[in-house]
């Protein structure tokens, strides 16, 4: 069972996810953001399934493993749907919805036999492992396109405020656990990484809170002021 | 057809950055992310939410059930 802290940060972090629905909700920002709040409320939904698996069975059983990978896997897909929704709000104006609904499926799908490809070999319990890699892969995938949108929001000069810092905190947060996957690699023993990652965990839902609570939604930045130059 | 085939370069294009961003990644490590390859994995970081990190799966014989 984890600790005190390790219960505190679980349920901070879980009111934090239902405060982004809520805020949404109460700033009517629900349906513009409709599958980014929709994985906020299934990670709140999954949050008491894991709850209760760890109450029931106890966090180093078998059932709470099973809960835990197979939630993480659908988890990390309603991510990545609310990523792309978030390239449709920043590639609205130019009309390509279309197309970035293919390549977000196509990237899915080859997300998904790179995934198979890896653990096919392992044919005992391969649904469970299958679950687990592309989960795992859909987070760099996830990663790699945040990175791109950004840069895209910053080509085509985005200056709606609530969107930048949505993607800019989803940013964070990707690359935030790439690091922590990184260093965990380099050092496999040790053990201070325990609450690095729950806190990782409630950072992106407090950011998405805030962004949703402090800002309006049609808000933009001050674009930088022209200055006429007698010839 | 040439921006259907332009979706499909880039879906491509992104996908194999983001492998190979992965494979940089664990490059240094036990090859804990894996678990094809047989060796107990450590559990991942990667998650969703605060909740704890349950044990990781094992291979072998004390593969879960």
């Amino acid at each position: 069972m984890p600790g005190t802290l390790g219960y505190a940060i679980w349920i901070v972090g879980s009111i934090l996810e239902l405060a982004v629905v809520v805020s949404a909700i109460t700033k009517h920002s629900f349906r513009r953001y409709l599958c980014l709040n929709l994985y906020m409320l299934f990670s709140v939904i999954v949050s008491a399934a894991r709850f209760q698996a760890v109450a029931q069975y106890g966090l180093h059983s078998k059932q709470y493993a099973y809960v835990y990978y197979y939630s993480d896997a659908v988890l990390t897909i309603f991510l990545y749907l609310a990523l792309i929704t978030l390239y449709l709000h920043v590639f609205d104006e130019i009309k390509v919805e279309k197309y970035l609904r293919l390549t977000a499926l196509l990237l899915l799908a080859g997300t998904a036999l790179f995934s198979y490809a890896v653990v096919q070999q392992s044919s005992h319990k391969m649904l469970t492992v299958f679950s687990y890699e592309l989960s795992q892969n859909l987070y760099f995938v996830g990663l790699v396109l945040t990175y791109v949108l950004w840069g895209a929001i910053l080509k085509l000069r985005e200056t709606r405020t609530q969107l930048i810092q949505l993607v800019l905190s989803l940013g964070i947060y990707f690359s935030a656990f790439a690091a922590t996957y990184a260093l965990r690699n380099m050092y496999p023993d040790s053990r201070s990484f325990g609450y690095v990652v729950p806190v990782f965990g409630c950072l992106l839902p407090l950011a998405w809170a805030c962004a949703f609570w402090r800002l309006a939604p049609d808000a933009r930045m001050a674009t930088a002021r022209l200055v006429a130059v007698p010839r | 057809m040439s921006r259907k085939l332009s979706a499909l370069l880039l879906a491509m294009l992104v996908l194999a950055g983001a492998m190979s961003l992965k494979t940089v990644v664990t490059a240094h490590g036990n090859g804990a992310g894996i678990m094809a390859n047989g060796p107990a994995p450590l559990p991942d970081p990667f998650r969703n939410g605060p909740a704890p990190l349950p044990d990781p799966f094992r291979s072998g014989a004390s593969v879960l059930r």
